[in-house]
Order: structure tokens, then C-alpha cells, then sequence
């Protein structure tokens, strides 16, 4: 993005120069933005790379650091939260024409001559004090409601995977928009000087709707801020191990040369992707020793894998994920990002969603009750959900035992925990047929909002100018969910 | 009868005044263009000063009606009613010594005319001001003039910059409306109705015909009925002028609701979150409870305070745009006593605090209690017992405590039913049992006990 090479006698490349004097107003932005630091560093522009010290909240903050729990292929809010009664009712009749109207099907399902609704196979009770509804294939995760709010009236814009997923992601359907781990990270700095401030665990071997890594981009913020995958295995990050022959002293040597050589260059050309990439580079030296470590679960405790399930011990299961995503919380990394795939249940969804739910179901319970017994909850959201829902109606052949479901963008349920949420309620709802929200819609931007706002975020302030406008999570709208904020 | 013609012909007031205001301005243009020897044109300026004058009369004549029935503030009204008939004066003066063959003074017509122009100034704005409102004028100005100008007609008011526990709701937000809309009529010495509001106790008890206020019921509150009715209502309040506005109006039927007493504080609305919302939009105060946070008022801290903290491996996060408020979190292995003694610095400004697996000891346990703000502390992990638990007594502000992995035994307990603000304490992997915790949980409901699962 920045060429400087043609102006190695200038201090700033033109476009620099544009962004960063009073000319460019994207200088008024960042000086809004880091006000409350202006006094701790000589230069604004250093000061945004600078993420040690702290640029916001705009207010007190509630969470220190979120674990999202992505269900990534939209799980079935039919089969798993939403109970429908009539549907079962009415289980094999076409779905009333006022309901569905005029809206937009997928591709996959529009050219159905009958739309026939499929009422849930699972059976549905109401559990804990706070009675919520739950089906019975999330056995364990029923059982601590008591400490989950759940939003039964998402919605969102897409239809299709990618844009739902790079929606609920990095706020806009379009590619190359930062993630809400690069916003917070870029918004709120580290609070680990070891470990990188947004950590990507996806689920290993698991197939369906492909991960792609503009879901952890940084989009168009300095690239420090993007995820870093950690990968189950030896490698856990890619090529961060030294080469072969080179030793740990001789590495350090390197860089520190390498350093002095960039200052250099930072001090003759200014380009900030400079710094970016000294601090990268340093990252990385230090991750050589702590990712290792925060890896390792071999002093984890018998008791602590039977609370995340048997899974846990694999490395690379969502269950092993999440007992990682609670150290990685201990060590106050702020954004971790889970990935768990194959929701996507078009046909066979009854047999499908008993096997996914298993995978997931005990872990989640146990990441829950075990942030909560050592106090971590107090501080850190959990968020559990898919990017879309799924049809009340059958894809394909209904059968008595086995029916499949369309994605269904206009309602689906996701539940959060911890700092700031309220514990033991739902919000929302939706019509007898599960197919329109009737009450409290909370859209995708929503959500956003309501997350930045638990970090102690104005979603409306934290922005970024590129490319001649403002950009933020919530794109142009966005309101926070109050009712939820305890 | 002649009450009822008198109100109709008073009507007629704004209609007739305009009829003198254009004899005398043609009249004068004759005048400044006739030649003074021509007996006709003479005649005819002569002619115009008695149209003027006749006018003029029938029309203060009408205004006097308009200006008896109570309607109008008095203070305006003098300026208009004497300048009016000053001006009549005037007139008639004029064509006295116009129709009297006297010879024409040109320095005394000057004159003459000056006071004309100026008095048919006055009487008119104040007259306009009176139907039209104080602002007719620049209201509707460009809004580049009207900063030129200096826009100060915007109200401003001064109760968002006071502590909010300090507002009472009749003294400070409602006094004042009833001062500027209603007060001029309603007064010690002009008790238009019989009603005298400056008094609260004589605005509570009501005019000659209906009470004040009837506590908690707005409707049979003519201080509330008056201003609610239909505009068209002749018994609507303020007869001339602004009105209240919806908000003001609200306001004053909640706190009649509430019982309208004179000393309810804006703070007892914290439940109503209408009103909450309402007391935000009109008066830019918030009078939702303000998170413990935000309540402290501390200085901002300098830039050498923090790199000493830093040097003594404390991480830091500010919890608010403003610098004061503190996240801290020890991030060396093993804890001293010149690393907590950096605290006291500080010591007001730590709201939050970790010292996690660190080896803090009972005996360094001692330099917490100065931390007086703490509301949230973790030391879980740490070789604590119940000797150092008791430091943390006077803390009266900390309401999360996390001592898990420490080795704390039921004995601690007394210690955390002393503290005043304790919401949760964790305590998984220590030495309580389960006996001590269902004992304390019974004894203290308010209190959340976490030993794991
Ligand atoms: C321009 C003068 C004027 C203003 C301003 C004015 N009033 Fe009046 N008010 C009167 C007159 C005159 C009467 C008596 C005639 C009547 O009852 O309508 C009266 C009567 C009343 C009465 C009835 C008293 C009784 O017991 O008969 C009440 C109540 C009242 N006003 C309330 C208000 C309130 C509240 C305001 C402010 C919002 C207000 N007034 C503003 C002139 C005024």
C-alpha cells in the first residue's frame, strides 16, 4: 500500500502525506480516536501501532476479552432452541403462503414444488430455573441455561454462506472489511506482550462451508491486527519455528540488526507498515516460546478434561479448542476465535445434527463452567452461534424420520455468557411457524454493537478512514441490545 | 353585553391598527414632496393627519378592550398602551397646527417626524411581539445572520452541570417553567384568577375557582388540566405566549402522580426510564444510576506515574476515556514488597487488580487496604491463608474477590461477611468445605459462593 521508493529523499510517501497532515481528514480520525493517549507519545501515527498503551474504552468496560464459538454452516435453530409445536402439528402441510410472502429463497429450494413443514424430531423441555427451551441433543449445554442468554431473533442480509459468514465477521457481505478481533485488537491494544491479541483455532478435519482467512483479516488496518491461526500439531503457528541450523541466540542477533536496519528506514521514509512489521517480528521471537507453552495441556488435570469431554484430549477437536481458548483467556489474549464446520445440513439433517451437536455440546458446557469456577467469566463473553438459520420447511423429500433444511437468513438463534450479559433469559421471538421474528429483531450489525459496546466500544466511534471514507464494524447502522446487558 | 362587545371589538384590535399606520406614512411622503404654498396639497396633508388621528384612536380605543381581559402580560402591554396613545397625542397635535393657518416650520416637521416613525416603531414591535412572540422578528433570519447575531435566545440551562443528587424535581426543573410561562400573570401582586404561584403553597391551594394541585391525580390539578387542555379552550394556559412543551407537560403530571411533594428528588424518577429519557433530551441530565466508575472523581494521572508502575511490572488499562480510573495486573513471576509499596502512588486510582500466581504472601497482602476504590480483585493462585484474608475487611468498594487456589478455610468467612460491597467470591481449590459454604450461603443470600463444579 505504501510506495515509497520513488521518494527515498521525502519523509512521507504522497499518500502518507495525504492521510496524515490536516489535509487528509482521516489525521483528524486517528486524533479523535487516540486523544486520551496524545499525551504519552510524541507522534499520533507511532501512537496507533503503539498497542501497549490504551487508546479507548470510550467507557468502562464490562468484558475484557470475548471467545466466539462459531458454528460455522448455520446450525438449525429448529432442531436445537426455537420449539416449534405446529410445525409438528401440521408436520407434512405446505407452509401457509402468507408466511413465506414474497421474500427470496435460495437457489437450492426455490424451484420446489412444495414447501412441506418439517417439525423437529428432537424433544424439546424447558430447563433451569430460568425455563428456557431446549431440544434434547445439547444435553450438557441444557443444563447450564441458567447462565446463557439467548437471541431467538437474529437476522441477517445474506443468504448464502460466505456473505453471512463474512458478514457476521467483519460486518459487510464484501471482502476486506477487518474482523471484530483486528477492531478490538486494533481499538484496544494487548494485554499480553507474549501472545498475539486475536487467536484463530479452527476445528481440525472437520469439512463443509470453506474457512477463508478474510474472516480473521485485518482488512485495510495495520497488519498486526489480523488473527493468528494456531494450529493443532507440531507447527502450531506456521514457519514461526526457526530454521534448521539457526539457534535461538543467533536469531535474536538477527533481528536485532534487522531492527536497527528498519529504524532506519522508518526514521528516512515513515511509512507505518514499518513498525508493523518490527513489531511482527518481535511477536513472533516471543511466540517461539509462549505458544508452546499455552499449546501444551499436559498439566491440565484428569477432572478438567472430563468437564470438556473425552474429545478434549485429541488435539485439533473443537472440545481441545476450547479447553485452549480457556488458557489463552487466562493468558489475556482479548479476541479468540473459534471454528467449528459442517452445520450446513441440506438433506439427512436429523442424523447429521445428532453427530455435530455431540462435537460440540459437552465442550461448551465445560468452557462455560470452567471459565465461571475460576472467576474468568466475570470478565470474558462467550458467544455461540452460525450465521444464519435453516428452514421450517423441508429441502428435498419429506420424510417421517429424515427431512433437510435451506438456509434461512430471516430468523436464528444464537446465546451469549458472561461479562455484562445477562444470565437466564431470551430475548426475541418468533412466529408458530418459525419463520419471521415477531418480536425484538436483532440484527447482525446489532449484535456487533452490543459487543463492542460489552469492551467498552462506541461501535459509532471506533472508525478508520480508507480510501476517501470512514469505515467501522457496524458499516451504517447497528443499535446495542440493551435488554441483554445485565 | 357590553363585556361581550367590548372582547368582540377588542378582536378587532390587530385589524384596525393597521388602517393609522398607512394614513401616516402616505401622509408624510405627501408632505415631503408638497409644495408649501400650494392650498389644496395643504389641504389635503391637513386632511391625512385627521384620517391618522381618528384611526388611531378607534384603534387604541379597541386595544384598550384587548389589553382589559387579562390575557396579555402586563409588563408588555405598558410600553404599547402609552406609546400607542402617545402617538394619538400626536396626531392630533398635528393637525391642530396644520389646519390652523400657521406658516409651516421645517426644522419642527423634521423633528416631528422622527418621534412619529420612532413611537409608530415601538408601539408596533411590542404590539407584534405580544401576538407573535418575543422572537417573531429573527426567527426566521438566515441562519448565518442569526450567529452573527449571537443566537442567544436558545435557553440554557445550568442544572446538567450539578451533581444530580442534588436536583429536586420541583425546585429545579419544574419552578422554573411555571417562572418563565406562567409567573408573570400569576404573582404576589398580579393574581390573575385569584392564582398566586410564586408561592408554593398558594400554587398547591389554586386560584378563586379550582384547586392547584390534588396530589396524585394531574387531571384534577387545574395547573395540569389548564395547560393540557385544547389550545382552543379558552381557559387553555399561558391565554398568550409559548405554551409548555410536551416534555414540561410530562414532567409535571409524573411528579403531581408521584405525589408532588416539594422536596422529591430527581433521583427517585431512577426507576421510570421514559422519564430518564426524557430528563436527557430536555435537560441533558442523566440521572441513571452511574456505575461505580464513573461516580469517582480522581486526577488524571501522569505520565511519570505510569512508566514507574510499569517499571515495577505492572501491565495497566485505563477503564475510561478519561486517564484516572485503573486496570492493573502484576505481570512479574514472583511479587515484592517495593513492587506493591509503587501502589500507593496510586492508590486511588486502582479499581481493578491482578496479582495472579505471583507468590504474593499474608504479610504483602497488608499493602491492599489503602487501595480504597478496588472493586474487583484477583489473586487467585497465590500462598494466602486466612492470616492475610482480614486485610481485605475495609474494602468496602469491592464487590468481585477471587482467592481461588489459595488456602483459605472456612475461618475466612467472617472475614467476607464484613464486607460492606462483596457480590462474588471465588474460592474453587481451597480449603473450604462444603458444610462452611452452605452455612454462609443461608446466612448470606447477596453473596455468591463459586467452589467449582
Ligand atoms: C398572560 C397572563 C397569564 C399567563 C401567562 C398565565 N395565566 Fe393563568 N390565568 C390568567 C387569567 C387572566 C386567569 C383568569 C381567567 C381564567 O380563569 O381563565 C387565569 C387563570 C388561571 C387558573 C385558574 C385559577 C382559578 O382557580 O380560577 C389557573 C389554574 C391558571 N391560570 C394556571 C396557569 C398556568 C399553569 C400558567 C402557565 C402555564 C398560566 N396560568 C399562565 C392569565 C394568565
Amino acid at each position: 500500500m505504501n510506495c515509497n521508493h520513488d521518494h527515498s529523499d521525502k519523509n512521507y510517501s504522497r499518500r502518507d502525506f495525504l492521510t496524515k497532515t490536516s489535509l487528509g481528514l482521516g489525521a483528524l480520525s486517528l486524533g479523535s480516536l487516540m486523544s486520551p493517549t496524545d499525551a504519552y507519545g510524541s507522534s499520533n501515527f507511532l501512537n496507533l501501532l503503539d498497542s501497549n498503551k490504551q487508546k479507548l474504552p470510550h467507557f468502562a468496560p464490562k468484558a475484557k476479552r470475548v471467545i466466539y464459538l462459531f458454528q460455522s454452516g448455520a446450525p438449525s435453530q429448529l432442531d436445537l432452541f426455537d420449539y416449534k409445536p405446529k410445525l409438528n402439528e401440521m408436520f407434512g402441510q405446505e407452509v401457509p403462503k402468507s408466511i413465506i410472502g414474497e421474500q427470496r429463497l435460495t437457489g437450492m429450494s426455490a424451484g420446489q414444488n412444495s414447501f412441506p413443514m418439517a417439525g423437529s424430531l428432537f424433544n424439546f423441555k424447558q430447563h433451569g430455573n430460568s425455563g428456557a427451551w431446549m431440544s434434547d441433543l445439547m444435553p450438557h449445554t441444557a443444563k447450564i441455561v441458567d447462565e446463557l442468554c439467548f437471541i431467538k431473533s437474529m437476522h441477517t442480509d445474506a443468504i448464502n454462506h460466505d456473505p453471512a459468514m463474512t458478514l457476521i465477521q467483519t460486518g459487510s457481505q464484501l471482502p476486506g472489511r477487518p474482523s471484530i478481533g483486528s477492531w478490538l485488537s486494533y481499538g484496544l491494544g494487548s494485554d499480553n506482550k507474549n501472545l498475539p491479541e486475536f487467536v484463530v483455532l479452527i476445528t481440525k478435519g472437520e469439512t463443509g462451508q470453506p474457512l477463508y482467512s478474510k474472516l480473521w483479516g485485518n482488512g485495510f488496518l495495520p497488519s498486526e491486527h489480523q488473527g493468528v491461526q494456531f494450529r493443532a500439531g507440531k507447527d502450531a503457528v506456521l514457519y514461526l519455528e526457526n530454521p534448521p541450523g539457526v539457534s535461538a541466540n543467533v536469531r535474536e542477533e538477527q533481528l536485532k540488526y534487522l531492527n536497527k536496519l528498519q529504524q532506519i528506514q522508518h526514521a528516512d521514509i515513515g511509512d507505518p507498515e514499518i513498525l508493523a512489521r518490527m513489531s511482527q517480528y518481535e511477536m513472533a521471537f516471543r511466540m517461539q516460546t509462549s505458544v508452546p507453552e499455552v499449546m501444551d495441556l499436559s498439566d491440565e488435570p484428569e477432572y478438567i478434561f472430563d468437564l470438556y469431554g473425552k474429545d478434549s484430549k485429541t488435539p485439533g477437536t473443537f472440545a481441545a479448542n476450547c479447553l485452549m481458548a480457556r488458557k489463552l483467556a487466562e493468558k489475556d489474549v482479548k479476541f479468540i476465535q473459534l471454528y467449528h464446520q459442517g452445520w450446513d445440513m441440506h438433506s439427512t439433517l436429523p442424523k447429521s445434527i445428532r453427530n455435530k451437536s455431540r462435537e460440540v455440546d459437552q465442550a461448551t458446557a465445560g468452557l462455560i463452567k470452567d471459565l465461571k469456577q475460576r472467576g474468568l467469566l466475570e470478565d470474558t463473553l462467550v458467544v455461540w452461534g452460525g450465521e444464519f438459520g435453516r428452514t421450517n420447511y423441508s429441502q428435498g423429500l419429506l420424510k417421517p424420520d429424515d427431512y433437510g433444511r435451506d438456509h434461512h437468513p430471516r430468523c436464528f438463534t444464537i446465546f451469549m455468557a458472561g461479562a455484562g450479559i445477562k444470565k437466564g433469559i431470551t430475548l426475541g421471538a418468533t412466529d408458530e411457524f418459525g419463520y419471521n421474528i415477531t418480536e425484538r429483531p436483532v440484527h447482525v450489525h446489532d449484535f456487533q454493537a452490543t459487543l463492542m459496546h460489552l469492551l467498552g466500544i462506541d461501535h459509532e466511534k471506533l472508525t478508520f478512514k480508507f480510501q476517501g471514507r470512514r469505515y467501522r464494524l457496524t458499516d451504517v447502522s447497528g443499535n446495542v441490545v440493551n435488554e441483554i446487558l445485565s | 353585553m357590553f363585556y361581550d362587545l367590548s372582547n368582540f371589538l377588542g378582536s378587532l384590535h390587530p385589524l384596525v391598527v393597521h388602517l393609522p399606520i398607512g394614513f401616516v406614512l402616505l401622509t408624510m411622503i405627501f408632505e415631503f414632496s408638497a409644495n408649501s404654498k400650494n392650498t389644496i396639497q395643504n389641504r389635503m396633508i391637513s386632511l391625512g393627519w385627521l384620517f391618522t388621528f381618528i384611526s388611531s384612536l378607534i384603534a387604541s380605543l379597541f386595544g384598550w378592550f384587548l389589553g382589559d381581559n387579562g390575557y396579555y402580560f402586563e409588563s408588555q402591554i405598558d410600553i404599547h398602551r402609552w406609546s400607542g396613545i402617545l402617538f394619538v397625542v400626536i396626531c392630533f397635535l398635528v393637525w391642530v397646527y396644520k389646519s390652523s393657518n400657521l406658516p409651516p416650520n421645517t426644522f419642527l416637521s423634521r423633528f416631528r417626524n422622527v418621534i412619529v416613525i420612532t413611537l409608530l416603531t415601538v408601539t408596533g414591535h411590542y404590539g407584534g411581539s405580544m401576538t407573535h412572540g418575543e422572537d417573531y422578528l429573527t426567527e426566521n433570519l438566515p441562519e448565518i445572520i442569526k450567529e452573527k447575531l449571537g443566537d442567544d435566545y436558545e435557553e440554557i440551562s445550568t442544572i446538567s452541570s450539578r451533581s444530580i443528587d442534588s436536583l429536586f424535581v420541583y425546585e429545579d426543573l419544574i419552578h422554573p417553567f411555571l417562572e418563565d410561562k406562567c409567573m408573570v400573570c400569576h404573582n404576589d401582586e398580579n393574581t390573575s384568577g385569584g392564582l398566586n404561584m410564586t408561592v408554593f403553597e398558594l400554587l398547591v391551594k389554586g386560584g378563586e375557582n379550582e384547586t392547584g394541585i390534588t396530589k396524585r391525580n394531574a387531571y384534577k390539578s387545574s395547573i395540569f388540566n389548564r395547560v393540557v387542555m385544547s389550545q382552543r379552550n379558552e381557559k387553555f394556559m399561558p391565554p398568550t405566549g409559548i405554551p409548555l412543551s410536551f416534555d414540561q407537560t410530562k414532567i409535571l403530571e409524573w411528579w403531581i402522580e408521584e405525589g408532588a411533594k416539594l422536596e422529591q428528588p430527581i433521583t427517585s424518577f431512577r426507576e421510570d426510564a421514559k422519564i430518564q429519557k426524557l430528563l436527557l433530551h430536555l435537560y441533558e441530565v442523566d440521572i441513571r444510576e452511574k456505575p461505580f466508575l464513573e461516580t469517582l472523581v480522581l486526577e488524571d494521572l501522569s505520565e511519570n506515574d505510569l512508566i514507574y508502575l510499569e517499571n515495577e511490572n505492572f501491565e495497566f488499562r485505563f477503564l475510561s476515556n478519561k486517564n484516572t480510573v485503573l486496570d492493573l495486573k502484576f505481570i512479574g513471576e514472583d511479587i515484592t514488597k517495593e513492587n506493591l509499596k509503587s501502589l500507593d502512588k496510586i492508590k486511588e486510582h486502582v479499581v481493578w487488580l491482578s496479582i495472579i500466581d505471583s507468590n504474593l504472601s499474608d504479610d504483602e497482602m497488608a499493602y491492599l487496604p489503602n487501595l480504597k476504590n478496588l472493586t474487583r480483585l484477583k489473586i487467585q493462585k497465590n500462598f494466602i491463608s486466612n492470616k492475610g484474608v482480614p486485610y481485605l475487611e475495609g474494602l468496602d468498594n469491592l464487590s468481585e474477590l477471587n482467592l481461588y487456589g489459595t488456602r483459605i478455610t472456612d475461618a475466612s468467612f467472617e472475614v467476607f461477611s464484613k464486607m460492606k460491597g462483596l457480590k462474588k467470591v471465588f474460592l474453587w481449590k481451597t480449603q473450604v468445605t462444603k458444610k462452611g459454604v452452605a452455612q454462609f450461603a443461608a446466612q448470606y443470600p447477596n453473596i455468591e459462593v463459586m467452589v467449582g463444579y
